[in-house]
């Protein structure tokens, strides 16, 4: 699976929406869902997902799927 | 520890909510979010019990939803949740708040220390001025939320983050943090056992102690969203809570029926012999003999013990006799079938011998072969498989929630010996009978003595556990839970009487209860009239409803209103009313006329019968 596929299901089940609901370009603006709880269960799915411990200072900047694609890239160069 | 790919679907294989939750225990895992959501829909059928559950909280609480969820369902609960808005406490405590609205089953309050004021200084004295503290500020928001909020509360405090403040020094100092945390858990837990009835204190260093204070606690999550706990924490908090709502909510199991190789011991009796079977300090009979002790240590919580073994009784006999490191003797077993009959049969047969419903029953068991057969023909019987993996097998009973306990009354602790007395009874009446003697002489000859109370609020606890576990001498089948009953005895119009009996054998402890709702000046109705099994068929309950009726006619009541509600269980009281003078109306309903009917005599009764009340 591709880490965007990876990473929509894992909003999908966070935020409790359909997968449909997510795109490569979604951001926490574009998601009524995607508020300040719905964004730490995503950041605590990825860790879960992609055996990370990030900094959480982190967080905010991670606002959008293209932020986090590029962030999860960037571990995985590591 | 994460929860692989191949151990997820062994998850899924389980046969039951139950065994599930026991793997994830057994090997320490915590399922990811998205596990743990495909577990949630994998078990949503078998989830046949609502739990409304309100959250008051000042951190925040959402999220702790889909392990709340999870966990329910591993409890075989369908959850709903409410969360208060963030801090908000004693506003949620009004008739028209959220909560209110909600009308939760239970209410958990998430609190910090500061909540309650409590604080500490290494060079205070004893910190007696804390508990004074703690009592008040937990009492002021107890009292107005147990006025407006049904149901049972379940108060949790925060424990702190951070290693004591005098570090490794700690535990030598005279005003120690530990010394000093205990104490207000202490209070806490001292001020809901005194003050309020349905609390509950739920202590999260039990969780902490289990997984690792960093394992549960989250800094980053904690600075960051004000939400305190790892994953891992997250689900032992949301398992230790659904759990003990479970226990609330489902009606407890009486019986830890027993099977012993393998069990009680290690190997095979009939073949492995007296020095072949693993039982002692070496592994693994150690795992054995401490698995005995957690069993002895349920016993003594109030749960009955029933032994079922396919052996010859002289076999299982020796080692309950002989064996040098066999703890559970004869005497701590109310029933014991080792035969080689099918266990199904068994178990009816003991619960049939205890009076017991089969579904008081839990079969704990090594087999695939009788846990299956058991779980195929008695679906109503719960089943606890003995681990294979022998160090598992002390903790096998650990957070089921049908064993757990949410309050220990006198009559718990006695309840084994009580079945002791009855043994002696049984014996005393057979020898009787055999001299040609009638039930009656035989009633007459145990000087059963009768003590009849009208309730002022001291018997809360075993009087709403009277109405939770009774099923067969019911009228009515009413359950109410502690704060259902001190609202009862809150209104004058209501009168709870109760009643034990002793004989001499022993005394029952309080074994009866009827609740009369008086109506009006003239008119009552007898809204829950139960008889403990334990005393059924020594014409205790004609003398109770003759005390009953003689305080209501003291009082000016002329008629009083009965109704028989049947349920599966109940027929046994199918009759009683019109045994006891009820006349049946048209509208179904059950009437007795104390104005014109004549008191029985309390000669007619082969009992004494005491009570303050009565002239």
């Amino acid at each position: 699976m591709s880490i965007f596929n990876q990473l929509r299901e894992i909003m999908a089940t966070a935020l409790e929406l359909p997968e449909n609901a997510i795109n490569e370009n979604s951001t926490m603006e574009d998601i009524e869902e995607w508020d300040s709880l719905g964004h730490v269960h995503i950041m605590v799915a990825l860790e879960q997902q992609f055996d990370l411990y990030m900094d959480v200072d982190d967080f905010a900047e991670l606002n959008s799927v293209p932020a986090i694609l590029k962030y999860l890239e960037a571990q995985r160069a590591t | 520890m994460k929860v692989s790919d191949k151990q997820f679907d062994e998850l899924l294989a389980a046969a039951t909510a139950q065994e599930i939750k026991n793997s994830l225990a057994s090997y320490k895992l915590v399922p990811s979010l998205s596990q743990a959501k495909k577990l949630r829909q994998h078990l949503e059928e078998s989830a046949h019990r609502k739990l409304r559950l309100g959250i008051l909280h000042t951190y925040t609480s959402e999220l702790l939803d889909p392990w709340l969820h999870l966990c329910a369902s591993l409890n075989s609960l369908d959850i709903e949740l409410y969360h208060a808005p963030y801090g908000v406490t004693v506003q949620e405590a009004d008739a028209g708040s959220g909560l209110a609205k909600f009308a939760p089953d239970i209410t958990l309050m998430l609190l910090q220390r500061e909540d309650l004021q409590a604080a500490h200084h290494h060079k205070a004295g004893d910190g007696l001025e804390n508990e004074a503290h703690i009592q008040r500020s937990l009492s002021g928001l107890l009292h107005r939320l147990r006025d407006t909020i049904g149901g049972h509360t379940v108060v949790t405090l925060l424990p702190t983050f951070s290693a004591p403040e005098l570090g490794l020094y700690d535990a030598m100092a005279e005003h120690s943090d530990a010394f000093w945390w205990s104490k207000v858990k202490y209070s806490v837990a001292k001020t809901l056992r005194n003050e309020h009835n349905g609390t509950s204190f739920l202590d999260f260093d039990q969780l902490i102690t289990q997984i690792g204070r960093d394992n549960f606690f989250d800094q980053r999550l904690w600075y960051s969203s004000a939400f305190p706990f790892t994953s891992d924490g997250a689900f032992a908090v949301a398992n230790a809570v659904t759990t003990f709502a479970a226990s609330l909510m489902l009606t407890k199991a009486k019986v830890i029926v027993l099977d012993a190789d393998n069990t009680l011991w290690g190997g095979v009796i009939g073949e492995d012999g007296m020095r072949g079977i693993a039982l002692g300090p070496d592994y693994p009979g150690n795992v054995y003999l401490d698995f005995q002790r957690r069993i002895l240590s349920l016993q003594q919580r109030g749960f009955i013990l029933a032994l079922c073994s396919k052996n010859n009784p002289d076999d299982v006999n020796e080692v309950f006799e002989h064996h040098p490191h066999q703890l559970l003797k004869h005497e701590h077993f109310a029933a014991e079938r080792v035969n080689w009959l099918p266990k199904p049969d068994n178990l009816r047969a003991i619960a049939e011998e205890l009076n017991l419903g089969l579904d008081s029953l839990i079969f704990v068991d090594d087999s695939d072969y009788e846990c299956t057969a058991v779980r195929h023909s008695l679906p109503e019987v719960d089943v606890i498989q003995v681990p294979s993996r022998a160090p598992l097998i002390p903790q096998c009973l650990d957070f089921v929630a049908r064993l757990e306990i949410v309050t220990l009354t006198s009559e718990d602790l006695d309840k084994t010996a009580m079945y002791a007395q009855e043994r002696q009874r049984k014996s005393q009446y057979e020898q009787l009978t055999q001299t040609g003697g009638s039930i009656e002489d035989y009633l007459r000859s145990l000087n059963m003595t009768m003590t009849v109370g009208l309730d002022e609020g001291s018997n809360i606890a075993r009087l709403a556990q009277l109405t939770q576990k009774t099923n067969q001498f019911n009228l009515t089948t009413r359950r109410y839970t502690e704060a259902d009953m001190s609202e009862k005895l809150a209104q004058a119009r209501f009168r709870v009487y109760h009643f034990s009996l002793a004989d001499n054998f022993g005394d029952s402890g309080i074994v009866g209860l009827a609740i009369v709702d008086v109506e009006s000046a003239t008119a009552a109705r007898l809204d829950t009239f139960l008889m403990s099994c334990r005393v059924i068929g020594r014409m205790a309950e004609q003398a109770f409803l003759y005390a009953i009726t003689v305080n209501l006619r003291a009082a000016g009541v002329t008629e009083l209103t009965a109704d028989y509600i049947p349920t599966r269980k109940n027929v046994l009281v199918e009759a009683f009313l019109p045994d006891n003078g009820f006349v049946q109306t048209s509208d179904g309903r059950y009437r007795l006329d104390l104005a014109s009917g004549s008191d029985t005599p309390e000669a007619g009764f082969p009992l004494q019968i005491q009570g303050s009340f009565l002239p």
